[in-house]
């Protein structure tokens, strides 16, 4: 049931992180916002979203203007792109995907789905192997024990480890990390090792779970001790994310995590979930991928997409069209010009379709509906701008 | 106002017992009519074949685990690309096109209608958004409900519980489609796949009970199968049987198909499911058993599953079947399970016409096609992309009506399976164009309870079809002359000339709203996702969309 002002408390989806939660009752008071379920990462969202309404709708390099002056602008520098990156997401819905890809299919735009800083991970890794995955719901009902690979979602998705029934007395959480990390505080078993060896340690329980022998010279603690764990229960999970695939061999550890998954789904159930930082990323992967064929990195430029896997392409990038970025807002940059338009936050001020990390998609509502517009119209109308 | 006289054509009209008559076709505003102007566009159709627009009733082409394979596969995508025009969206194509090019490929092909044949409820925001940019044809999808568990609460807890408990499994059933947007009601392998998802299990008989529920695969398909016919939604409870693949497991169908008996319900790919042998062992062909029964029960119909031989994409809510495909083949592999509701599987996977296996399956498929007595009852797919791609609908074609074309084809297969089929009994049927408009769009759009499409009668949608009438039966199928989609010329010359969005189409039946408050503490125990945010409300996804009105008991 649509709210017509937080006042009503009605659940609504939280779109602060990658989890989607769609359970949470919003109070706001003045520039506080409480969440119920507690969350601080979720309030701090809705905090920042509630505020952002004010200001000028829309800026050239810091100057504000109205929103067709700013659609003009952008569609200039985007006309005269030589190669223009789509990229953002962050919190980006399914519709304002479909416009940003619709667009960058007219310009001939590289389009990122995620993160574009960092060095290159290598080709994605699930197209060379595949991957076995499932929903919260399956994880939380079936596995028994849970592996969190360098990551603290405590911290990046706070109310991961309660929905997938962590803390109950017959799961058992494994966290691999060698820092102290709030995640590892909660764990029943903490793995450390450092990032460097994660592709050997994944090469080594995949060895162990064929019933062959490591030279202990080469084992980091636990891992056989992690094999029986995995014998011993029908249904198990990993839980991973940039920890494990960010940076140069990223896709390499995650490709050796998936084969270590699939050998150890012969004898049992076993899956993975990968956390992905942003409410919008898997949104736009999905919407990419469904659009062009291909999901991630995708280059528009020769007129039909291609999967972009063997070189960081960003050196060329002459102008940037940021999509829902940081805290909202689609910014086009270009040489000594940066156009800054506002868009209604969707599960805030706008309505929308949103897919959790786990795909599933969900509604996101408008708690608080504003007069901006969304990034989806707003994307609309620049592609009809560089049209006409 | 549209009006188009396609004038001087053969056409085959066969829901109107119109069989290559040459007659002129008129159009107005989306509809067939018995006349026009003299100002409506003239297409001179004299030496063409005039059909209604094709209507596949059983394809994989939207929704999570379409694009999934899509994202596993660029390989087979990479050279195959579709560049962006004045007109069209760039795409690619491959075994799972993406979303504008799978429009832009069936309508080519001359289909108007196609139906997405298996959706998790749960993803059904994605399927819609997809759908939306899947433009050119009318399309529907089918949501699972042969895992559900909470239809395994309702099943079990409606046992001893007289009409009461059977109205509150119709009334959910009701609910969910109307929640989701769904045609109709899937279910794959019954009970399977939970039991899968629970520890890797299979099921073996239709009484096997499913672990923690108490119910067994032979009370699913009774109380979805019975709920489906109740409500009188257009399309019957469409069924993937369980023991997909295994030897033997023509029994299992058979004992499927006699669980519903005196029930209307459609069997979906059944060559995969027409197989003698012993679990383990080498398959056999039982496809005239199978075909024996359908014969003899005319409740009942079936769509092919042809295996064509070259790739293929295998992808299932049957994930079991998946993880023995990844052991045979050792290469890529996707599952992924999605809570309360069903499964999916995802291989890539090559038929090769010198393997026993593969060649019996084609066998199969061509067995079942034309020992078929009735081609209503037996329709033409090949579960795209799983047994092949639907762009060899043209092949599959010339397979069924060029008797020479399909004995040199014979010749050039694992001949110790062909002998093991009845193809080289004297099978030299030859389909006729009329049993072609029968198999790729009369009986489809009959079945799918779309009185409005598969036929040229007056007040039919105008999705019309022209091909040119080529000795050569694949190239004529494969380039139509002209197709027609909602009154406009979308294709002419192998061009895409217009593009249309297409429509959604889904269904409506009645049922008492109280079942929420029946359906949400079941779904508080189980899913992620809260009640009341489940159901798709939001007019983008659903509108427009043609609601065909289940007819009631």
């Amino acid at each position: 049931m649509p709210c017509s002002s937080v006042a009503d408390l009605c659940p609504v989806t939280c779109a602060g992180c990658g989890l989607l939660c769609d359970d949470v009752m919003v109070e706001v008071a003045g520039d506080a916002v409480r969440l119920t379920p507690d969350c601080r990462l979720g309030a701090e969202w809705f905090s920042d979203r509630v505020r952002s309404g004010e200001g000028p709708p829309a800026t050239i390099n810091g100057e504000a203007v109205d929103v067709d002056g700013a659609l003009s602008r952008a569609a200039e520098l985007l006309r005269a792109a030589r190669r223009p990156l789509v990229h953002g997401f962050d919190g980006a819905t399914v519709e304002d995907a479909r416009a940003a890809v619709a667009l960058a299919d007219r310009l001939g735009a590289l389009v990122a789905a995620g993160a574009v800083t960092g060095e290159w991970p290598g080709a994605p890794a699930i197209p060379l192997r595949g991957a076995s995955t499932a929903t919260f719901g399956e994880i939380r009902d079936r596995s028994r024990v849970v592996v969190v690979w360098r990551e603290d979602p405590e911290t990046t998705h706070p109310r991961l480890l309660d929905r997938l029934g962590l803390g109950s007395t017959d799961r058992t959480l494994v966290v691999v990390d060698d820092r102290d990390t709030a995640t590892a505080q909660r764990a029943d078993v903490v793995l450390r090792w450092p990032r460097e060896r994660d592709l050997e340690t994944l090469a080594s329980l995949h060895v162990l779970q064929k019933g062959l022998a490591v030279p202990s010279s080469d084992l980091v603690g636990g891992l056989s001790e992690l094999i029986d764990r995995f014998r011993a229960v029908p249904h198990a999970a990993f839980v991973y994310g940039p920890g494990l695939t960010d940076g140069a061999g990223g896709q390499r550890r995650a490709l050796a995590l998936h084969e270590l998954v699939r050998a150890l789904c012969h004898q049992r159930h076993v899956v993975t979930l990968e956390l992905l930082r942003a409410a919008g990323t898997r949104s736009a992967d999905d919407v990419l991928a469904w659009q062009s064929g291909y999901g991630g990195f995708v280059d528009f430029a020769s007129g039909h997409p291609e999967l972009v896997t063997a070189t960081h392409p960003l050196e060329d990038v002459d102008v940037t069209l940021g999509v829902e970025a940081g805290v909202g807002g689609c910014v086009a940059a270009g040489p000594g010009v940066e156009v800054w338009i506002g868009t209604a936050a969707a599960g805030v001020a706008a309505a929308g379709t949103a897919h959790r990390l786990d795909g599933v998609p969900l509604a996101l509502q408008a708690p608080l509906p504003g007069d901006a517009p969304t990034a989806a119209v707003l994307l609309t109308r620049l592609l009809a701008e560089i049209d006409a | 106002m549209t009006e188009i006289r396609i004038s001087g054509g053969a056409v085959h009209d066969p829901a109107n017992d119109v069989d290559g008559d040459v007659r002129d076709v008129c159009l107005r505003d989306g509809n067939v009519v018995d006349d026009v102007g003299p100002g409506a566009r003239r297409i001179d159709a004299r030496g063409m074949v005039v059909m209604p627009g094709g209507v596949d009733i059983h394809a994989h082409i939207a929704g999570p685990k379409v694009n999934a394979a899509r994202k596993l596969s660029p390989d087979d995508r990479r050279d195959d690309a579709l560049d962006r025009t004045e007109l069209l969206r760039s795409g690619s194509g491959g075994l799972v096109p993406s979303t504008f090019a799978t429009g832009y490929r069936y309508s080519l092909l001359g289909y108007t209608t196609v139906v997405e044949a298996a959706a998790p409820p749960l993803a059904a925001r994605h399927v819609l958004s997809e759908l939306r940019d899947t433009p050119m044809i009318d399309k529907a999808f089918l949501i699972l409900m042969g895992n559900n568990q909470v239809l395994f609460e309702l099943i079990r807890e409606s046992r001893g519980a007289a009409g009461a408990g059977a109205d509150r499994i119709k009334d959910a059933i009701a609910w969910w489609l109307d929640a989701t947007g769904g045609y109709g009601v899937k279910l794959v392998n019954p009970g399977g796949v939970e039991l899968w998802k629970q520890d890797n299990g299979v099921v073996e008989s239709l009484d096997d009970e499913v672990a923690g529920f108490g119910v067994t695969p032979r009370q699913v398909l009774e109380a979805i199968g019975g709920a489906v016919n109740e409500l009188g939604l257009p399309h019957p409870v469409h069924v993937h049987a369980n023991n997909l693949g295994v030897p033997g497991n023509v029994e299992t169908t058979l004992d499927t198909m006699r669980t519903l008996s005196g029930r209307q319900a459609h069997f979906a790919h059944v060559q995969f499911h027409s197989y003698g042998g012993k679990p383990g062992g080498l398959p056999r062909s039982r496809a005239p058993e199978l075909i024996e029964y359908l014969g003899d029960h005319p409740e009942i119909t079936a769509d092919v599953g042809q295996v064509m031989f070259g790739p293929a994409m295998t992808m299932t809510a049957d994930a079991h079947v998946s993880a023995v495909l990844r052991d045979l083949d050792g290469g890529k592999w996707i599952n992924h399970d999605t809570e309360v509701e069903t499964g999916c599987g995802i291989v890539p996977y090559t038929y090769r016409a010198g393997n026993y296996v593969h060649a019996l399956q084609w066998g199969i498929g061509l067995e079942l096609f034309l020992l078929g007595k009735d081609p209503w009852q037996v329709m033409l797919s090949t579960d795209h992309p799983n047994g092949g791609s639907f762009l060899s609908y043209p092949k599959l074609i010339r397979l069924l009506m060029d008797r020479a074309f399909r004995e040199d084809q014979l010749r050039r297969a694992n001949q110790k399976a062909i002998r093991r089929t009845t193809l080289l009994d004297g099978l030299d049927r030859e389909y006729t164009l009329s049993e072609i408009a029968i198999i790729t769009r009369a009986a489809p759009a009959r079945r799918l309870g779309l009185r409005d499409k598969g036929h040229l009668g007056i007040g039919a949608d105008a999705d019309v079809t022209i091909y040119h009438d080529r000795a050569d039966r694949e190239e004529m199928f494969a380039t139509p002359r002209y197709v027609i989609k909602g009154g406009e010329v979308v294709v002419e010359e192998g061009d895409l000339r217009r593009v249309d969005d297409g429509r959604l189409l889904s269904t409506r039946a009645r049922f008492d709203s109280e079942v929420g408050r029946v359906l949400e503490p079941l779904f508080g125990d189980r899913y992620t996702v809260a009640f009341e945010h489940y159901p798709v409300r939001d007019p983008a996804l659903r509108e427009p969309a043609q609601v065909v009105e289940a007819g009631g008991a």
